[in-house]
C-alpha cells in the first residue's frame, strides 16, 4: 500500500507544487492521477520513487517511511515506465530489460530468460526482438519494451508517467488494452499519470481528478462520471462523457420507467384506448391489473395489434411471449449485442429483487441517443 | 622538372632524417593530445553537471584558442623555458577546447529521457554517467579528439622555434636558408601526416559509435 500524508511541495518556496495532499493506494489497485500540466500530478508521482523529494508530509509504502530507505534500492523495487521511453539507444532491447537485473547482479541466465518471458509478455517473440536497437522499433513496439523493462525485476509498484501519450491513437489504445491484461495477470500496484479523461476511464480502478495540487476527487471511474463532486471535475470529464462510454451507461439509464400494463383478458380495442391515453406504445401484459409491479406475461406494442380484426381475441392469445428479462445493471453494450442477438426490439429491465422496473424498446433507446445529439448542439 | 627531380632526390637522401623528426612530431603532438584527453574529457564532464563552470572553463578554452600560437609559444619561455615541455604545454592549451567543447556538446546531447529512465530505474549518479552518457557521448568527444589531433599536426610544426624538434625544424630551417627543397621536406610529411591521422581517427570514431547509433 502507498500512503501520502499531508504531503507539500514547493519548488521556489511560494506556490505549492502538491498541497497537503492525502492519497492512499491500495495493493493492486490501479491508480490514474488525472489534471491539466501543472496540476501537481506528475510530482505526486515522482515523489513515490523519491524522484523529488516532498517539503514537508510523510509517504509511506507498505507502512514504511521512504525516507528511512536507500533511494537507489527503492527505485530498483519500483518499475517506472515514461513518456519518452527513455530505452538506451546504445543497448539492444535485451540489454536494457536485463539492466536492473545485471546491477541487482542476477546471473546471465537467470537475466536472459527473464528478458525473454518478458518480451513474450509484451507480445515481442524475443527471438526476433531480444537482439535488436531500439531505433529499429517502432514508437508503440518502443514503449512495450518500456513496460517490459519496469517490470524486469517483478516489482510491486509500477509507476507509469503518461506512458502512451506519445503514441497515436491506434497503437494507444492497443497498448492500453494490453495493459490492462497485464494488469489482470500481474495485479501490480499501479500509479498512472495522463491528462486523457478517456485513458483514465478506461484503465484505472481509480481516478484522482487533481487541481493545483491537490485532488479535488478520489473515485471510481463510475462514481466520478455519475456523481461528479465539483464543477471543475464535471468540466473536466466533460458534459456528454457518460454518453460517450456506453460501456458505463446502464440499463437502468435507458429504460422507460413507465410501464403501462395491462391485464391478460383484455380486448384489442381496449389496449388501444389504453395505448392512446398513456401515449405509449408498448404495454406490458399482466396477469391482472394493479399498480403493483409485477411478473410481466408478454408485450403488446402497436404491431401485435394492426393486423387483428377479430374483436373478441384477448391479450394473452397475441402478446408477444419472447420475453427476456434483463438487470438495471447490464451495460448499454451488452443490452444492443443482447438485443441483436435475439432479434429482440423489446426487452424488460428487472431491479434487484427480479421485479420488472422498466423496459428498453426501440424508441428509449433512440431517446438516448437523440438526448446525445442535441446535448452536443447545445454546447456547440 | 628539374626541380621536382631535385625534390625527390633531397627526401630521400634526407628521409632517416625526416623520418626521425615525424617521430618526434607525433610525441609532441600525441603528448599534448594525450594530456588535453585526461584533463579536457573530466572538465567537460564536471561542466555539463555546472553551468556556470561551463561559461567561465569555456571561456577560458576559448581565449587560448584565439591566442596566436606564435605569440603562445613566445609567452611560454620566460616561464617554462624552451625545448619539449612548453612546446607540449602550448600545443596541450590549443588541443584542450576542442575536447572540452566536444565532451560537453556529447554528454549534454544524450537524450534526457534515457538519464530520467536510468535515474527512475534506480540507476546511481556513476553508473548514469559511465553506462549510458558517456558510450553515447563518445563519438562526439572523439570527433573532438580528432580536430584536436589535426591542428596540433599543423601548429606542432612552430614549436619547432623553441627547440622542440619535428618536423617543423625543416621549415624553419628551409625558411632561414631559402631553401624549397627543405621547406617542402618539412611540410609535405605534415600535411601527409595530418591527413593520415585524421583518416584513422575518423575510422577510429566510427569503430566505437555503438551499433545502435548508426543509421
Amino acid at each position: 500500500m502507498i500512503e501520502l500524508k499531508n504531503v507539500f511541495k514547493s519548488f521556489d518556496g511560494k506556490t505549492q507544487v502538491v498541497d497537503n495532499l492525502d492519497l492512499q493506494i491500495q495493493q493492486g489497485e490501479f491508480v490514474v492521477l488525472i489534471g491539466e500540466s501543472g496540476c501537481g500530478k506528475t510530482t505526486t508521482m515522482k515523489m513515490i520513487n523519491r524522484l523529488i523529494d516532498p517539503s514537508s508530509g510523510k509517504i509511506f509504502i507498505d507502512g514504511k517511511d521512504i525516507t528511512t530507505v536507500n533511494p537507489i534500492e527503492l527505485r530498483r523495487n519500483i518499475g517506472y515506465v515514461i513518456q519518452k521511453v527513455g530505452l538506451f539507444p546504445h543497448m539492444t532491447v535485451g540489454q536494457n530489460i536485463e539492466l536492473i537485473p545485471m546491477l541487482k547482479e542476477w546471473d546471465k541466465e537467470k537475466r536472459r530468460k527473464r528478458a525473454e518471458e518478458l518480451l513474450e509478455l509484451v507480445d515481442l517473440p524475443p527471438e526476433e526482438y531480444y537482439s535488436r536497437y531500439p531505433n529499429e522499433l517502432s514508437g508503440g513496439q518502443q514503449q512495450r519494451i518500456g513496460v517490459a523493462r519496469a517490470l524486469a525485476v517483478n516489482p510491486d509498484i509500477i509507476l507509469m508517467d503518461e506512458p502512451f501519450s506519445a503514441l497515436d491513437p491506434i497503437t494507444r489504445e492497443q497498448l492500453q488494452k494490453e495493459l490492462l491484461k497485464l494488469q489482470d495477470e500481474l495485479q501490480k500496484t499501479i500509479v498512472f499519470v495522463t491528462h486523457d479523461m478517456d485513458e483514465a476511464l478506461k484503465l484505472g480502478d481509480k481516478i484522482a481528478v487533481m487541481k493545483d495540487g491537490k485532488i479535488l476527487q478520489y473515485d471510481t471511474p463510475e462514481n466520478i462520471l455519475r456523481n461528479p463532486q465539483n464543477e471543475f471535475v464535471e468540466y473536466f470529464i466533460g458534459k456528454d462523457r457518460l454518453w460517450k462510454s456506453p460501456e458505463l451507461l446502464y440499463a437502468g439509464d435507458i429504460m422507460n420507467k413507465r410501464v403501462i400494463t395491462v391485464g391478460m383478458k383484455r380486448t384489442p380495442a381496449q389496449a388501444i384506448e389504453l395505448m392512446k391515453e398513456k401515449g405509449v406504445n408498448a404495454l406490458v401484459v399482466v396477469d391482472k391489473e394493479s399498480s403493483q409491479p409485477q411478473y410481466p406475461l408478454g408485450l403488446i406494442t402497436s404491431n401485435e395489434l394492426k393486423h387483428i380484426s377479430e374483436h373478441s381475441v384477448k391479450m394473452k392469445d397475441i402478446m408477444n411471449k419472447n420475453l427476456r428479462m434483463i438487470p438495471e445493471t447490464m451495460n448499454m453494450v451488452d443490452v444492443l449485442s443482447f438485443m441483436a442477438e435475439h432479434d429482440l426490439k423489446n426487452i424488460f429491465v428487472t431491479d434487484e429483487n427480479e421485479k420488472l422496473s422498466g423496459i428498453i424498446t426501440q424508441s428509449s433507446i433512440l431517446n438516448v441517443i437523440t438526448e446525445v445529439i442535441t446535448d452536443h448542439k447545445e454546447e456547440k | 622538372m628539374g626541380n621536382q627531380v631535385n625534390f625527390f632526390q633531397f627526401f630521400i637522401s634526407r628521409i632517416d632524417e625526416i623520418g626521425t623528426l615525424v617521430v618526434e612530431h607525433m610525441q609532441i603532438t600525441g603528448m599534448a593530445v594525450l594530456l588535453a584527453i585526461i584533463i579536457g574529457v573530466p572538465a567537460g564532464i564536471y561542466i555539463t553537471r555546472n553551468q556556470r563552470a561551463a561559461n567561465t572553463i569555456l571561456g577560458i578554452a576559448n581565449v587560448f584558442q584565439t591566442l596566436p600560437s606564435l605569440a603562445l609559444f613566445g609567452l611560454v619561455i620566460p616561464i617554462l623555458g624552451i625545448g619539449i615541455v612548453p612546446s607540449v604545454f602550448v600545443l596541450f592549451l590549443y588541443a584542450l577546447l576542442p575536447i572540452i567543447k566536444n565532451t560537453y556538446i556529447g554528454i549534454s546531447n544524450v537524450d534526457p529521457a534515457a538519464i530520467e529512465a536510468g535515474k527512475g530505474m534506480g540507476m546511481k549518479n556513476l553508473q548514469i554517467l559511465s553506462m549510458v552518457e558517456f558510450p553515447l557521448a563518445l563519438p562526439v568527444i572523439m570527433g573532438g579528439v580528432r580536430i584536436s589531433t589535426v591542428i596540433n599536426i599543423g601548429t606542432a610544426t612552430i614549436a619547432a622555434l623553441i627547440g622542440a624538434g619535428g618536423l617543423g625544424d625543416f621549415i624553419f630551417r628551409g625558411i632561414s636558408t631559402a631553401n624549397n627543397n627543405l621547406i617542402l621536406a618539412g611540410a609535405i610529411p605534415t600535411a601527409l601526416l595530418a591527413l593520415g591521422v585524421d583518416a584513422l581517427l575518423g575510422f577510429f570514431e566510427k569503430a566505437i559509435t555503438p551499433k545502435g547509433l548508426k543509421k
